[in-house]
């Protein structure tokens, strides 16, 4: 297999990559999805370690915690931080690449910086 | 629409690719209510469909992964140009033919009605619905295969329906719901649709048909689980009860040419029941003196079961208890495209034995269903 | 000789009218099921033709105590049925307790061998009743552990339970669950309906053990009560590798429904999940029971039963063909050896 020595590439300016919004980048095989948490940039690959879905084209938002206190024993958390596959629904965190259930499964995460008001990805 | 473009044959002979891959489990949807109510005979219209609505989502009492906005879908397999993931032919050929490299499909819708007549009626009318648009409009290429939908509250009326589509080119299997109203597939309340399937030679397929109307939830003998999770991993015991059924109340007995297909349930399953009922054979000879055979020898025979959602379990042992189980013959891999929990062929092709692949990913159905060797290419397809 | 304790013997009463000495009376005129009474009978009767005598097969402890103990068999556990889920939850628990006060009389207290052990039965569906009946019942050191139906119109995942298996759990005790007898409010057995043949019943009734054990990990029973074990008296655990697959393949899926259950549900499985042997399980081809033991860890949650003196009755040398080393003596008696806290003779081991 052909390694791509990872570059550094302009994706777009921060303008265009609001909090909760993704920037499919075209890059390698699948791909990777750049995400905007909070002000804070991701990235990790668009293929999901499962059966090989495009990770990124999944719902981003939060997931839910176990709270045996609360009256569902359950509360929200990591809003914005979790994509969710598009097929079978398994969680990933962006900020790790962790899949939430079971954080053995992860995907690949790639560096992203932001420079003058525009992102760039290592990858 | 897409529209895939259609290839102008000149020979015949270049646009072939060999079928390497049957997905025995895509689910079709109408474009909307009006185009499906189109089929419809006109006075049972209103019937059928009070509020003019078909095709709008049914409430999901266990629900999927955030189905408010999932619909129980792939998110990637809405239509570009519109419409709810499964209505466009040709997105779906894109998606599963050209993309996943699946060389034929069976459809099988999901519908169902309260009662008896009406429930027949909606069945036909989707019939006449995926004949004309899936397998005439939108099957230059050929390689999409429908079901015939029948009712299991109307079996006389399902044997004609039966007969109606004897012949047709592409209308491979019956399909009918396991939410049989505590009516087990065994029981010979079933006998004229198996006649009628089995002397036209249609297998009998069943594939959970939703959660409505009411009595179509499934109640579970020990009372029912809170969540999806609990309740889907726990329902292929539906399809295990029904096997039982057809087994020790004598189906196989009746109808030796007929051909029963789980889709959807699992499989792996298959081996602890099947030495289940030949034990309890074995010592209960006496009850049972119209089930002449060994019972397994019944499910090698009859049955069929679609791979579809395989379980994520470590490579190597699973495929150690597929080679123990050796059922290579009766497995048929399948999709369940659009739906979330779709399986992809590469993913499913490495979870099976070597020695069973072939048969698996494609020689069971081509064989159950009289699938040709080859079929038309799609444009960008070699 | 290798040690074996049996962990599922059903002892009878003698006659009908026995079990109404252990009553009440405020119901000794009520009508309760016959002892013989099921839904589903076996053609031909429930029990060994050659059990059936002056008395109730299984009925004299004596001969009992000579069918297990003079073959072998260190340790019987007995668990009587009771008379089915009757729509007088009270009366049920009554009826309960009257068979645990028989049980203790004529089996356990006057048991000179020492090598009867026994079953509390309580009625779920008065959870109250239950737990109060478990306090009553729980130092007795001869009662190992807490019996309820497998019939119940709720999986025992759901909340209403929770206290019963709280209280068992505390005590140290398992909560067994076997096929009761008796004429319950019921729902259909099988997920089809009723089986029109008693194989149809047969084959598929114990198998629903598996809707109990999912909604116990799903609702998180086990995650809530670390000592809590339930022991599924009827076998069918060859079914539990595929259908514990799929029940840890959607764990990945539906996480986020139910996010106290933190780990794969099978890996609540030795903590918590035990099971009984019976007739019919097993593969047919005992060349291959080594490894089907292996998946999922069975040979580490199973135990010889042998339903005694159901007409299915089976023997341990039969149940452990095909076994090896390890797994027989796990099977035959160190799994329940573990489980109920008894010692076996030091001349075996």
């Amino acid at each position: 297999m052909v390694q791509q020595v990872p570059t550094r590439r302009f994706v777009c300016s921060l303008d265009e990559l609001p909090p909760g919004g993704m920037k499919l980048v075209d890059v390698g095989k699948f791909g990777v999805g750049v995400y905007n948490v909070h002000g804070a940039l991701y990235a990790i690959v668009n293929y999901c370690s499962h059966e090989g879905a495009p990770l990124c084209l999944g719902l981003i938002g939060g997931t839910n915690e176990s709270a045996p206190q609360s009256p569902d024993r359950m509360r929200r958390v990591r809003d914005g931080q979790i994509v969710r596959c598009p097929w079978h629904n398994w969680e990933y965190d962006v900020t790790t690449g962790q899949n939430v259930a079971d954080p053995r499964r992860r995907v690949r995460t790639y560096q992203v910086d932001v420079s003058d008001g525009e992102v760039y990805l290592t990858a | 629409m897409t529209t895939i473009e259609r290839v102008e044959s000149s020979t015949g002979q270049e646009d072939e690719i060999a079928v390497t891959i049957v997905d025995t489990d895509v689910h079709p949807l109408p474009v909307s209510a009006d185009v499906l109510m189109s089929y419809a005979p006109a006075e049972w219209v209103d019937k059928i469909w009070p509020t003019g609505n078909a095709v709008a989502p049914v409430p999901h009492f266990y629900d999927t992964p955030d189905s408010y906005k999932t619909m129980s879908l792939r998110l990637d397999a809405a239509p570009p140009n519109g419409g709810i993931a499964g209505s466009d032919p040709d997105f779906a050929a894109k998606q599963l033919l050209l993309d996943a490299g699946v060389s034929i499909a069976t459809l099988e819708p999901m519908c169902d009605a309260h009662l008896p007549q009406a429930e027949h009626v909606l069945k036909s009318t989707y019939n006449d619905w995926l004949a004309d648009v899936w397998l005439d409009k939108y099957n230059w290429h050929g390689r999409w295969r429908g079901s015939i939908s029948v009712s299991a509250q109307t079996p006389e009326q399902a044997a004609r329906e039966v007969e109606r589509w004897a012949g047709h080119p592409y209308m491979a299997q019956v399909l009918m719901t396991p939410q049989t109203r505590g009516i087990p597939f065994g029981n010979p309340h079933f006998d004229p649709l198996y006649e009628a399937a089995a002397r036209n030679g249609f297998p009998v397929a069943t594939h959970l048909m939703g959660q409505t109307p009411f009595e179509l939830i499934p109640l579970y003998p020990v009372g029912n689980p809170a969540h999806w999770h609990d309740f889907f991993a726990s329902w292929p015991l539906l399809y295990v009860s029904h096997l039982m059924s057809l087994v020790f109340d004598g189906a196989f007995d009746r109808h030796p040419d007929l051909r029963v297909v789980f889709v959807e349930g699992g499989f792996t399953w298959a081996m602890p029941v099947m030495s289940r009922m030949d034990r309890i054979w074995e010592a209960r000879r006496g009850d049972l003196p119209h089930v002449r055979r060994r019972p397994s020898e019944y499910v090698r025979e009859h049955v069929r079961f679609t791979t579809q959602p395989l379980e994520d379990t470590d490579t190597v042992g699973f495929r150690e208890y597929l080679e123990m189980m050796d059922l290579g013959d009766n497995l048929m891999f399948s999709t369940d495209y659009p739906h979330w929990s779709y399986d992809s062929p590469t993913y499913a092709i490495n979870r099976f034995p070597a020695e069973q692949r072939e048969r698996i990913m494609r020689g069971n159905a081509t064989a159950l269903y009289g699938l040709p060797a080859t079929v038309k290419a799609l444009p960008g397809e070699r | 000789m290798t040690p074996i304790i049996d962990a599922n013997v059903q002892p009878h009463f003698r006659y009908n009218a026995e079990i109404r000495r252990y009553l009440p009376d405020a119901h000794k005129l009520r009508s309760i099921p016959d002892v013989e009474q099921q839904w589903y009978q076996a053609p031909g009767g429930d029990y060994r033709q050659d059990l059936y005598g002056e008395n109730y097969p299984g009925s004299d402890p004596e001969t009992v105590s000579r069918h297990l103990f003079s073959q072998g068999v260190d340790y019987a556990i007995l668990n009587p049925l009771t008379r089915g889920n009757i729509a007088d939850y009270l009366l049920n628990s009554r009826i309960c307790a009257a068979v645990n006060d028989w049980l203790l009389d004529r089996w356990l207290e006057p048991d000179s061998t020492n090598r009867f052990r026994g079953t509390m039965r309580v009625n779920p569906e008065d959870p109250k009743g239950a737990v109060a009946e478990i306090e009553r019942l729980a130092t007795h050191p001869k009662l190992v552990q807490v019996g309820v139906p497998m019939q119940s119109r709720e999986p025992y995942g759901k909340p209403m339970f929770e206290p019963i298996w709280e209280a068992a759990a505390a005590h140290g005790l398992p909560v067994a669950v076997h096929i009761n007898g008796g004429n319950g409010v019921d729902h259909p057995p099988t997920f089809a309906g009723h089986a029109h043949t008693y194989p149809g019943y047969a084959a598929f009734m114990p198998l629903n053990y598996f809707v109990h054990l999912a909604t116990l990990i799903v609702e998180g029973v086990f995650g809530r009560h670390p000592r809590l074990k339930f022991v599924f008296a009827d076998g069918g655990y060859d079914i539990l590798t595929p259908l514990m697959w799929r029940l840890d393949t959607f764990w990945l899926s539906m996480r986020d429904q139910t996010p106290w259950v933190d780990r794969y549900p099978s890996e609540y499985l030795p903590g918590h999940v035990r099971f009984c042997s019976s007739a019919f399980d097993g593969p047919v081809d005992a060349g291959k029971m080594q490894r089907w033991m292996d998946f999922t860890g069975k040979s580490d949650l199973l135990m010889y039963g042998s339903s005694y003196p159901h007409w299915s009755t089976s023997t341990p040398g039969v149940m452990a063909e095909g076994l090896d080393g390890p797994q027989r003596d796990k099977v035959l008696w160190r799994n329940a050896s573990e489980l109920y806290g008894l010692a076996v003779r030091e001349s075996a081991l």
